[in-house]
């Protein structure tokens, strides 16, 4: 099987006043049509650029300097010309943001950017064509009243109906690659894992590659199928999830996952709602050392 | 809709605001039919009676040579408002093209866009305006020229700075990764954000626009008569002050209220609009 993305020793410089920056020393990262690869590590660690080499859009930055491949369908991004590489965009592979709110045009409908979404790949399809390809992806993503939705603006929507929104946008086009840059860290805990579990679904359906870029080892480990560890701009472990959580090599990585904090114990016992307990505590405290 | 109604309504000035606004509007358009003297707006002379006060006659006294000043003022609004309509018209879209452009792209292309609007802004506009005049022809097209070109900066400035924050906001990320062109991002994405600030810099320049183009007929070199304008009204009488009075104050108060109008309906649509300057 020939990867859908291959990145060979990328190298990612940036010129400052102070002379070069190297971020990336180097990373080789692939992934398989239909995979769903994790990308994790901490601030700082490289992540995010990657990203957006991937996208092209950091080669256009006069002050970086890539080197390396980056192969995304057979094609080398590097080497390609800004505007084919936007072509790619929004069609071949799409993204989604942290925060699902502020990547929405806050002036204009749901409605009217699902329509420029979807005008991407064919951008003679009718309205009515778009309005019902967007009312599906709502409804595909669990938003029942696609209409109210489509006719309302961001603003009027909550974060998690934005993130689902944001979810259905980026697969609209049915993208080869999705990259998925920390999705929904600005929601609740809760709201950001039914986001998730549906992306899932929803990837798996589609057959879409996905590169999840996360800090969040809970995350990554519902999530991906292979995990990448990236440190300092190198990446410095990888294998399959399972693998990987069960036994971690790199120092690292071990230290990431010793930094998760765990919920031990039982949780909380339910009460009959109609009795003396019902009042007590329910949790006693007691010098556990 | 309802929402700017109730805005509106509970700031009684921005209402005064919009009454005057309305009734102006209606007076120049409909200024054939209300005014007592239709033909006094060209070349007519009643010596029988010039330079007379307000009376039952006219309401606001006559000029010099016999002509209704009430007459003239409504088809002066006509003149006065075309000439700000037009002169926004122009002004507008070419200020706000730079300036997003500018804003958007950035780089040398936005540095040497703005260093071109900065030299136009350095210049006083009405000395601007004067020169123009001076060495065009003095006409209402040459008028609304000259106030065009020196008013389009001021719009590319205003978008250029608004551009530049909203091309930091997440949409504008999210527009690229999806690999929405230059252009298309500049005026599908960022413009619909920048139009609040645009509209009410609009209504407020209106009443500016109205001022510099009396200044400039009120220095001769904007309409010229006998078609009636406010500013050369205001020039003609000012020579026989204090007697003949009524030659400058009403067209001075009708250039008033006409600015004071546009302003408070600005102040107004700012609040509605939440724009915050």
């Amino acid at each position: 099987m020939t990867s859908l993305l291959d990145i060979q020793n990328l190298k990612l410089n940036f010129k400052t006043v102070q002379g070069q920056v190297e971020v990336l020393h180097g990373i080789d990262i692939n992934i398989n049509a239909g995979e769903k690869v994790a990308l994790v590590g901490e601030s700082g660690s490289g992540k995010s650029v990657t990203a957006r080499i991937i996208l092209g859009l950091l080669q256009e930055l006069r002050q970086a300097r890539i080197s390396g491949e980056v192969y995304f369908d057979g094609r080398d991004i590097n080497t390609m010309k800004p505007k084919d590489c936007a072509k790619l965009r929004g069609t071949a592979m799409s993204m989604i943001f942290q925060d699902p709110t502020s990547s929405l045009n806050p002036v204009i409908t749901i409605g009217q950017q699902f329509t420029e979404v979807l005008r991407r790949r064919n951008n003679k399809l009718a309205q009515a064509i778009c309005d019902e390809q967007a009312t599906r992806m709502l409804n595909d993503v669990a938003i029942p009243d696609a209409q109210r939705v489509l006719n309302a603006y961001p603003f009027q929507l909550s974060g998690g109906m934005n993130q689902r929104v944001m979810i259905a946008m980026a697969l609209a086009n049915r993208p080869k690659l999705l990259l998925a840059d920390e999705p929904g860290t600005a929601l609740d805990v809760s709201v950001q894992a039914q986001t998730l579990t549906l992306m899932r679904e929803l990837v798996n359906d589609y057959q879409t590659a996905v590169l999840l870029i996360s800090h969040n080892l809970g995350v990554v480990r519902e999530f991906a199928d292979r995990v990448y560890v990236i440190y300092q701009g190198r990446i410095v472990e990888d294998g399959p999830t399972s693998a990987l959580f069960a036994n971690p090599k790199h120092a690292y990585t071990q230290a990431l996952m010793n930094a998760v904090p765990r919920i031990v114990g039982t949780g909380l016992a339910k009460v009959p709602e109609v009795s003396d307990a019902f009042l007590a505590p329910r949790i006693t405290h007691s010098d556990v050392t | 809709m309802i929402r700017a109604m109730r805005i509106l309504a509970s700031n009684p000035l921005s209402l005064v605001g919009l009454l005057l606004v309305l009734l102006i509007t209606f007076a120049a358009i409909f200024a054939p039919w209300l005014a007592p003297f239709p033909t006094h707006n060209g070349a007519v002379i009643d010596f029988a009676f010039a330079n007379k006060g307000p009376s039952a006659r006219n309401w606001m006294g006559t000029d010099l040579v016999g002509r209704d000043i009430f007459s003239r003022i409504l088809y002066a609004y006509q003149i006065s408002l075309m000439l700000g309509i037009v002169v926004l018209a122009i002004a507008t879209p070419v200020g706000t093209a730079i300036g997003l452009i500018a804003g958007y792209v950035g780089g040398w292309t936005g540095s040497i866009l703005m260093r071109i609007v900065d030299v136009f802004l350095s210049i006083p506009p009405l000395v601007l305006a004067i020169a123009m005049m001076g060495v065009l022809e003095p006409t209402l097209t040459n008028a609304m020229l000259a106030v065009t070109v020196m008013w389009w900066p001021w719009y590319a400035r205003l978008v250029y700075s608004i551009a530049r924050s909203e091309r930091e906001e997440g949409y504008v990320l999210a527009a690229e990764v999806i690999g929405a062109g230059t252009m298309h991002i500049a005026f599908r994405e960022i413009l619909p954000n920048c139009l609040p600030a645009i509209i009410t810099k609009m209504t407020l320049d209106m009443g500016f626009v109205i001022i510099i183009a009396s200044s400039l007929s009120f220095l001769g070199l904007g309409v010229q008569p006998p078609t009636a304008d406010l500013g050369s009204m205001v020039a003609e009488g000012a020579r026989y002050l204090p007697d003949s009075w009524w030659l400058t104050v009403f067209p001075g108060l009708a250039i008033l209220v006409a600015v004071f109008g546009f302003n408070l309906l600005g102040d107004g649509l700012r609040d509605i609009l939440g724009v915050d300057e």
